[in-house]
């Protein structure tokens, strides 16, 4: 029976991790993640799992370790954030370039330096070019159903690349809150066996990995994997909607919420969504046409399916919990391109917000509605971009 | 008037404050309402003031935002008062419930408070005569079910924390830590 | 489809560069890259495959055979030019033309 419980962020990952029962985890634990080996090495040390967890000396060892056993034939795991995944770049490259399909959970944190361990984007989003599918989730909930769902995605005969299950660090890793956990079996039925390509333990069938590819082959190499990336889409759709079919919760590309008729919309990833959607709910109230349009899956970016559904608004905030210094905001940027067609096209703007855990206020978020209608009704944007919540203006 | 119900502890990193929010939000969940509980991560150093929070509410809590306006304020530790952060946000209506062996009045004067109520409870030292040391998480949920029976009842605390004391700890401290709640709520002077 | 130099498209491929089989190495043409040859001299030969132990490309072959004395031993048969790259290791590792009174193994330019 699928049943309540009050449990923490990284606690519903170790759930899922535990219900999926891979063949190898391997890890070197990280702040805020690192609830989730620890959960999980615990399940693991108890008999409750079949794993091998494999404890390492660094994230790029880990995520070796991981593509090593991935290779092998084995469906493979690990958790970190922050300056682990930056330790593991190199890895993410090999990983999505042999088509593994490892699944790692980002507790998404700021990079340093200055040393900070608190929430935002900047590690996620910069590994967003390595070829790896990053799905977001707004809380624990989501968290741990993208967590059932990823394996079923990343091993589609279609896609086969790696993918990253991405939160917020603190604010949903370590927050206890009401989520709803699937029963083991039923959770068995839907993730299905691990079926391995080409793997090198299937010693009667040899083969060769990671063998050289110069410019007679590394292009087409590199075209299979832009398609397998595009293929996710629908196959995203396809299982969210299975998701849907066995568990009753419904997930799309991304999130629509009081999006149909909205004029004024606000573009967020992750936990900041619970507190624009609690706006929105008072901003709705009186009289006024707001919206949000929540990413879930950000790579690969649903690009028509988004221009799509923006068509009727006005104008748009685009909040981006990461930056590209000397740019703009990687979700931004995206916007601007799914929009650059769109006929009539709305006004658009961003603002960056939340670097290392600065809280956004249910008082910013106001401010930020009255800002998009003052925008709206004067026909101009005072100001593209700038960063909220931060001294000296 | 926010439509959740919240709690603000304040204790030091190192006392298991942010583990009586975690506790008393597993105990309110097991009642059939939806909970948050999260912390205040600071540097995480022992005796350096440190928060936690919860949110209850018959609906889903969405957001994930520090508590500003509590409708309550658990302190754990005495040797706070005085700190402003205690106060504030706090509005009329606002309950405190205080570890403290002070009397009610004395409490109430000390964080300079008026229409306030305030629940005080001798946590520490119903946790040295139960446990030989300081662990006043137990007696402060108990406290907790005194000063907001609307949130969870006595007999609904003691029922919950059985279930999830009785997956971490041997039966006799689960016993030892029923006896805690049960003490912590009977121990309670109000003003 | 591939194109007119025989590489194969991108839907071709087997995914993340596995090679997916065993022993493909003899497919492939390393004879093109020799500029000199060595040439393998039954007479001094003294089947120790000291050559074959070193050839980077596998191109000695060997076959069964007997010592003077009749007892079961591999010895070399020849040398496989489409593999032998012209790298000259076997002549310079050659005990027999290390001892320098005869040869086994010469090493002479290609001709045209």
């Amino acid at each position: 029976m699928s049943k309540f419980s009050a449990i923490t962020g990284n606690g519903a990952i170790a759930e899922a991790m535990r219900q999926i029962s891979p063949d190898v985890v391997a890890a070197f634990p990280i702040t805020p993640s690192t609830q989730i080996i620890e959960d999980f090495a615990k399940f693991a040390a108890d008999g409750k799992v079949d794993t091998e967890l494999i404890t390492v000396e660094s994230e790029h060892s880990a995520m070796s370790a991981c593509l090593g056993a991935s290779v092998a034939g084995g469906r493979v795991m690990t958790a970190t954030s922050a300056n682990g995944l930056a330790l593991m770049w190199e890895m993410l490259y090999v990983a999505s370039g042999m088509r593994q399909p490892i699944l790692v959970a980002v507790v998404n944190r700021a990079l340093s330096a200055p040393i900070n361990i608190h929430c935002d984007h900047n590690d996620s989003m910069g590994a967003r070019d390595a070829g790896w599918i990053q799905i977001y989730a707004e809380n624990n909930q989501e968290a741990y159903d993208n967590m059932l769902m990823a394996p079923v995605i990343t091993e589609h005969a279609d896609v086969r690349l790696p993918l990253m299950v991405c939160l917020d660090g603190f604010i949903i890793s370590h927050s206890i809150e009401t989520m709803q956990l699937e029963d083991d079996s039923k959770v068995k039925d839907f993730v299905g066996e691990h079926t391995a390509y080409h793997a090198l333990l299937d010693t009667d069938n040899p083969s060769t990995w990671g063998s050289l590819d110069l410019h007679d082959y590394y292009i087409e190499h590199k075209k299979g994997q832009q398609v397998a990336m595009e293929n996710v889409i629908p196959v995203v759709e396809e299982v969210s909607e299975r998701f849907y079919q066995e568990f009753g919760r419904k997930y799309e590309l991304f999130e629509s919420y009081c999006l149909d008729d909205a004029e004024r919309v606000v573009i967020a990833i992750n936990s900041v969504a619970g507190e624009l959607k609690e706006v929105i709910d008072e901003v709705r109230d009186a009289g006024e046409k707001v919206g949000l349009l929540k990413i879930r899956l950000f790579r690969p970016f649903p690009y028509a399916e988004i221009a799509a559904a923006l068509k009727n608004c006005k104008i748009v905030t685009v909040l981006d919990r990461s930056t590209s210094m000397g740019a703009y905001g990687p979700l931004f940027v995206e916007i601007c391109s799914a929009l650059y067609d769109a006929d009539p096209r709305p006004m658009l703007y961003s603002r960056t917000f939340g670097l290392g855990g600065r809280e956004l206020l249910l008082n910013d978020i106001r401010d930020l509605f009255e800002e998009s209608k003052r925008y709206l009704d004067e026909g101009k944007i005072e100001k593209r971009s700038y960063f909220l919540n931060v001294r000296g203006g | 008037m926010s439509k959740y119900f919240e709690v603000r502890w304040h204790g030091r990193g190192g006392q298991g404050t942010v583990t009586g929010a975690k506790s008393l939000a597993e105990a309110v969940q097991g009642t059939g309402k939806c909970v948050s509980a999260f912390p205040d991560y600071g540097p995480e150093r022992r005796g350096a003031p440190v928060r936690a929070f919860n949110r209850f509410s018959d609906n889903r809590i969405r957001i994930h935002t520090p508590i500003l306006a509590p409708n309550v304020v658990m302190i754990v530790d005495t040797t706070l008062i005085g700190t402003k952060s205690l106060v504030e946000g706090v509005g009329e209506s606002t309950i405190f419930v205080v570890n403290t062996e002070k009397s009610a009045a004395e409490t109430k004067s000390l964080l300079g408070l008026t229409t306030q109520t305030v629940h005080t409870v001798p946590a520490n030292h119903i946790s040295y005569r139960l446990f030989k040391r300081e662990i006043p998480n137990s007696a402060m949920m108990g406290a907790f079910a005194r000063a907001c029976p609307e949130i969870i009842s006595l007999d609904a605390l003691i029922e919950e924390s059985e279930k999830i004391f009785s997956h971490l700890l041997a039966a006799e401290l689960v016993g030892k830590n029923v006896e805690a709640i049960r003490c912590g709520y009977n121990e309670v002077q109000t003003l | 489809m591939s194109d007119k130099y025989g590489l194969k498209d991108w839907q071709e491929l087997p995914l993340g560069g596995v090679i997916p089989e065993g022993g493909n190495a003899a497919d492939y043409e390393t004879g093109t890259w020799r500029t000199w040859r060595p040439v393998w001299l039954k007479d001094g030969c003294i089947h120790c495959l000291t050559c074959w132990v070193f050839c980077p490309e596998g191109a000695y072959v060997l076959k069964d055979g007997k010592t003077p004395k009749g007892k079961d031993r591999k010895e070399i048969r020849e040398i496989n030019y489409y593999h032998c790259k012209g790298c000259g290791l076997c002549a310079k590792e050659c005990p027999v033309n290390k001892k320098g009174k005869t040869e086994a193994i010469q090493f002479i330019r290609e001709e045209i």
